[in-house]
């Protein structure tokens, strides 16, 4: 009954309720929108430097991440390890042996990273093979085939099938080097990446470092990169003391940070946004509670307790939240969706840029978090809430004599 | 106009709190508009500042090509640019620099790094990285085996200040050329990129390894105006006439991710703008909506008196005027104590950021500074009088298109 | 020439489906100088006359001619035009605009007549002084008794100096000895000044006082005493 009341009051003055109405629709739509659209700026920035890199979880010795030491290796067969195979969240192993040294072709050399792995099981933590501009991903049958970077390559003026030499130093303290040759060039925009990495065969680099059946980290992928930190709390006690998982947010804080602060930030928007909105809706439900004065008069002399009229009008601007989400999600979904299916692209503006370990790709692109919808959404109700305050109060406070005098 | 001016100030004060609500609702959009763009103009010129200082300068000579393939072998001999970009107006340092990617070794590990062949006098007084260095910490001259390397890659390496590393590189015939360094300064700038790979030394020596004596690959000028960046480009293009093959880029063009790191995050900022101000202007169209429609009678009377309807259309744009005007004001008012507190104190993020926050390739200041930019705020108060107008069109022209017995109808 | 001719003028709403017929083949003429009331009861039809003589409204046949000008054929901008110089109005609510001091709602006419404010201030003056309300010059609306806005609404009727002043039922709001006042009033401006008065009523004792009395029946003229000819 009360309902039914509230909402015909709120349809008296349409054009008033639905101006007020559309400005929150709009906020709480674009809102969703831009917050889905930074979501997925973030997330190519964890994926550049997860999914193409360190993986969501990495097993090494507890120090290894600090020096990233030669010496620091492990057996290979811990890529096996029961309690990494048997977790459930964890859907790629890769074990990698990693080298620092000069890659060069005739008279140029270039200082680069390389990571020694088993390609087929590469394939299941980063996602270069899905990045390739030329060539194939190195096979499992390849001796010394080297996946590189486009910019590397366009540097050392290499193509696919062209000869390559590794210099490093390696564990028995003798200059290294071998022979390798280019199967495939990839690019994923981030320049860290296409400049300096190079993937090559696990065995290949065990023989050039003289660290046989040896290898420095577990590369890991979860099915969910935000519980990565989660899985690992829960990994490490079952770990032996010389052994250690830790999750992307350990490995690169800085990224962890921007992430944190983008919720801050988050909150910061939809506030001030919302006080713009909340300033409209309580200017439209001061104005109808004026319009009313008589009518509220009527009723409290009738009987109508104060609160009750409060509630009344509370429920007034509750139910035109509600309408206001219900139409902003929708809205704001929708945009979400088309901006995660079709997207923008920016590259014809800008390059991609690296911040904060990651790098955010030339693209509008969203994706879907379950934090874009609630916060916006939480807020505008309870914007609504504040805003209708006031006025709720000023209803209950009239005097129903001086009121039904009002004309 | 004098006496419709009155008019419209008394009716806009007609309804006092909606009035009031309206005009808090524009203000503070303008102030927030106003402030946090001055807040990140601040923030990019201070991040553009320390970019540039550690980077490619204002401006900065290359030899063509070198810029978008950073192919080492793309160097030019400096011969006397230096020195004459350096007697230029406006010049504040000529930063020469000489790139040589290079294997870093100690006895225990390798690491592939770019080492910096700088000339060290300069560099010192420039370059942000260095800031934390001891007095002796930079290398002593253009020649010597000094270099100043970073902290993650001392630990890497696991050498320590004082001891001595070697670094091969690849000679121009083709051979590998190793030196013997000794590490003179570390330098932790809370960029893991740069703390993982900075080695830096004199140019001389860098020339010895590489075998490319008195060449440079990059010569980052730093301008005491940046603002005259124009006019300086034109001389130092002036002066390369007798470099053939060399350009001269700004900024911009030199350190892209810096760049598109600020356009970016300009640009997300405008679309927040955007929707502030398309809210704002819901609201005022409602507000002015609302204002006509009770008066609807009134402008019954009014048009009954003999007023033309453009004549009541153009009492009603001057009131929405007025009230734009006024929100300006206001809005630009607040805007501006905002800015002036984010100019004069700031907003220290160190209490929330534990550690050096990096952006687009910079070590971002913790402490946020807004800088003033007169023009803009007078350009955002300028956008929203012009909204509010459009705002009142609506119900001007709704107003306008009433004949008096409709309008005397009302009640 | 009379002042105002009516000639077989006929006013039809239409609400919806329905048309309602206001006026129906009404002829009248008024000269320069009258007093006159249009008397009925409510819904006879005065209102819609006094709209066609008060170039507010249209016809839906015949013609209106006010002062040589023909209704049918004049824009909307001319008739605004015309309202200002020759026509003032007073309404049975006065319809002051409420946040103007009394003052200024009697000099609104002539500003819209882009009347210096000097003389618009010494016109008004004036004109206060004559109507009773020197004194509440700087009042609002909401400050004056009802006779005294009134008498406000009659200055700005008066402050253009029109050719005639249209009246819907000015004394309606008001109490009997106030309306008494007021009409005396309005009948001293029209001996004085010789402005035409045209007003409607539905009261026996203000209709009473009017020389010529036009009376209404459900849009026709029933019957037309007093005239001056």
């Amino acid at each position: 009954m009360l309902v039914t009341l509230a909402f015909r009051n709120l349809w008296r003055n349409q054009r008033r309720t639905l101006l007020t109405l559309s400005a929150m629709v709009v906020s709480a739509a674009l809102l969703i929108l831009a917050l889905g659209v930074f979501s997925g700026m973030f997330k190519d920035m964890l994926a550049s430097a997860t999914e193409q890199y360190y993986g969501h979880l990495v097993l090494a010795e507890p120090a290894y991440h600090q020096r990233r030491e030669l010496f620091s290796s492990l057996p290979a067969e811990l890529a096996d390890l029961p309690a990494l195979r048997d977790a459930p969240e964890i859907t790629g192993r890769s074990p990698r042996l990693r080298s620092f040294g000069l890659l060069s072709r005739r008279d140029t050399s270039q200082p680069v990273e390389l990571l020694g792995v088993l390609p087929e099981l590469e394939q299941q933590v980063t996602t270069l093979h899905q990045h390739l501009t030329a060539g194939r991903y190195p096979a499992p049958s390849d001796r010394n085939a080297a996946l590189i970077g486009k910019g590397l390559a366009s540097k050392l003026n290499v193509q696919p099938g062209d000869e390559l030499v590794f210099v490093t130093q390696a564990a028995d303290g003798s200059i290294g080097n071998d022979l390798l040759f280019v199967s495939g060039i990839f690019a994923t925009g981030d320049s860290r990446h296409d400049n300096n990495l190079v993937l090559a065969p696990l065995n290949w680099l065990q023989q050039v470092l003289v660290l046989p059946g040896r290898i420095h980290e577990v590369a890991m992928l979860v099915s969910d990169p935000l519980n990565a930190a989660l899985v690992a709390a829960r990994l490490n006690p079952q770990l032996p003391d010389n052994l250690e998982v830790l999750d992307w947010g350990a490995l690169l804080p800085e990224m962890r940070e921007v992430i944190a602060a983008y919720d801050v930030s988050r909150m910061i928007i939809v506030t001030i946004l919302y006080l713009a909105t909340g300033l409209g809706i309580l200017n439209t439900f001061f104005m109808s509670v004026m319009e009313r004065t008589r009518e509220f008069g009527i009723l409290m002399a009738q009987g109508m307790r104060p609160w009750a009229i409060r509630r009344l009008v509370l429920l007034e601007t509750l139910l035109l939240g509600c309408i206001a989400l219900t139409i902003g999600l929708l809205c704001g979904a929708l945009m979400t969706l088309y901006m995660q299916q079709i997207g923008i692209d920016l590259a014809g503006y800008i390059t991609p840029v690296t911040y904060a370990g990651g790098t955010i790709l030339p693209r509008l692109h969203a994706v879907f978090e379950p934090g874009n919808f609630s916060v916006p959404a939480g807020m505008l109700l309870l914007v609504s809430l504040f805003a209708g305050f006031l006025p709720a109060n000023r209803a209950a406070r009239l005097d129903p004599v001086a009121a039904v005098r009002e004309e | 106009m004098t006496d419709y001016l009155h008019l419209a100030w008394k009716n806009l004060w007609r309804n006092r709190r909606r009035t009031v609500i309206t005009l808090a609702a524009i203000a503070l959009s303008i102030m927030l508009v106003q402030a946090l763009h001055n807040l990140s103009n601040g923030v990019y010129a201070g991040m553009v500042d320390s970019g540039v200082r550690a980077g490619s300068g204002h401006i900065a000579v290359y030899q063509k090509g070198y810029l978008e393939s950073r192919d080492e072998t793309l160097y030019f001999e400096d011969r006397n640019l230096v020195d004459q970009i350096a007697a230029l107006d406006g010049v504040e340092q000529v930063l020469p620099r000489l790139y040589v990617p290079a294997l870093a070794q100690s006895s225990r590990e390798s690491r592939g790094v770019l080492l910096v062949g700088v000339d060290p006098g300069r560099e010192r007084l420039i370059n942000p990285f260095l800031k934390t260095l001891p007095e002796d910490g930079m290398v002593r001259s253009s020649d010597s085996r000094d270099a100043v390397v970073g902290s993650r890659l001392l630990e890497e390496l696991q050498i320590k200040l004082g001891q001595k590393f070697v670094v091969t590189a690849q000679n121009l015939d083709g051979t590998l050329h190793s030196e013997l360094l000794r590490v003179r300064g570390v330098v932790s700038t809370g960029m893991k990129d740069i703390d993982g790979s900075l080695i830096m030394v004199g140019r001389e020596r860098a020339g010895m390894l590489s075998g490319s004596t008195g060449s440079v690959h990059e010569v980052a000028v730093i301008l005491s105006e940046p603002g005259y960046s124009e006019a300086v480009l034109r001389r130092i293009v002036r002066l390369l006439g007798d470099h053939p093959g060399t350009e001269a880029v700004k900024w911009e063009r030199a350190m892209p991710n810096l760049a598109n790191a600020i356009k970016l995050d300009y640009a997300s900022q405008k679309f927040i703008f955007l929707i502030i101000l398309l809210i704002v202007t819901i609201g005022v169209v409602n507000t002015l909506l609302m204002s006509v429609m009770e008066r609807m009678r009134e402008f019954g009377v009014i048009l009954a008196l003999g007023s033309q309807a453009r004549t009541l259309r153009a009492m009603i744009l001057l009131e929405a005027l007025v009230l734009g005007l006024l929100a300006a004001a206001i809005g630009t008012l607040l805007g501006s104590l905002a800015t002036w507190y984010l100019v004069a104190v700031g907003i220290d993020l160190a209490t929330f950021v534990p550690e050096t926050l990096e952006f687009g390739g910079v070590v971002f200041d913790p402490i946020m500074r807004a800088s003033w930019n007169p023009g803009w705020m007078a350009r955002i108060a300028g956008y929203v009088v012009g909204l509010t107008l459009l705002a009142a069109l609506y119900p001007a022209v709704k107003a306008g298109r009433i004949t008096p017995v409709e309008g005397m109808r009302h009640h | 020439m009379p002042l105002i001719e009516l000639k077989n003028v006929s006013k039809i709403y239409r609400l919806g489906s329905q048309s309602v017929t206001a006026l129906s083949e009404l002829s009248l003429l008024f000269e320069a100088g009258e007093f006159a009331v249009l008397a009925g009861p409510s819904g006879s039809g005065k209102t819609t006359a006094l709209n066609l003589i008060g170039c507010l409204d249209r016809p839906t046949s015949g013609q209106v001619i006010v002062s040589g000008m023909n209704l049918g054929t004049a824009s909307s901008r001319q008739l605004a035009d015309f309202r200002l110089q020759h026509i003032g109005f007073i309404f049975q609510s006065y319809n002051l605009i409420p946040v103007l001091t009394a003052a200024e709602n009697a000099e609104f006419t002539l500003m819209l007549q882009k009347v210096p404010k000097k003389s618009r201030r010494e016109r008004v003056r004036r004109l206060f002084a004559e109507l009773g309300i020197d004194g509440l010059e700087e009042r609002r609306p909401a400050d004056l008794s009802g006779g005294q806005q009134q008498r406000v609404a009659i200055a700005r009727a008066m402050a253009g100096n029109p050719q005639v002043i249209l009246a819907d039922e000015p004394t309606a709001n008001l109490d009997s000895h106030t309306a008494e006042e007021l009409l005396e009033l309005m009948r001293r401006l029209n001996r004085e000044q010789g402005t035409t008065f045209v007003f409607s009523s539905h009261d026996d004792r203000v209709i009473s006082q009017a020389r010529r009395v036009i009376r209404l029946e459900d849009g026709c003229l029933s019957d037309d005493t007093g005239a001056d000819r």
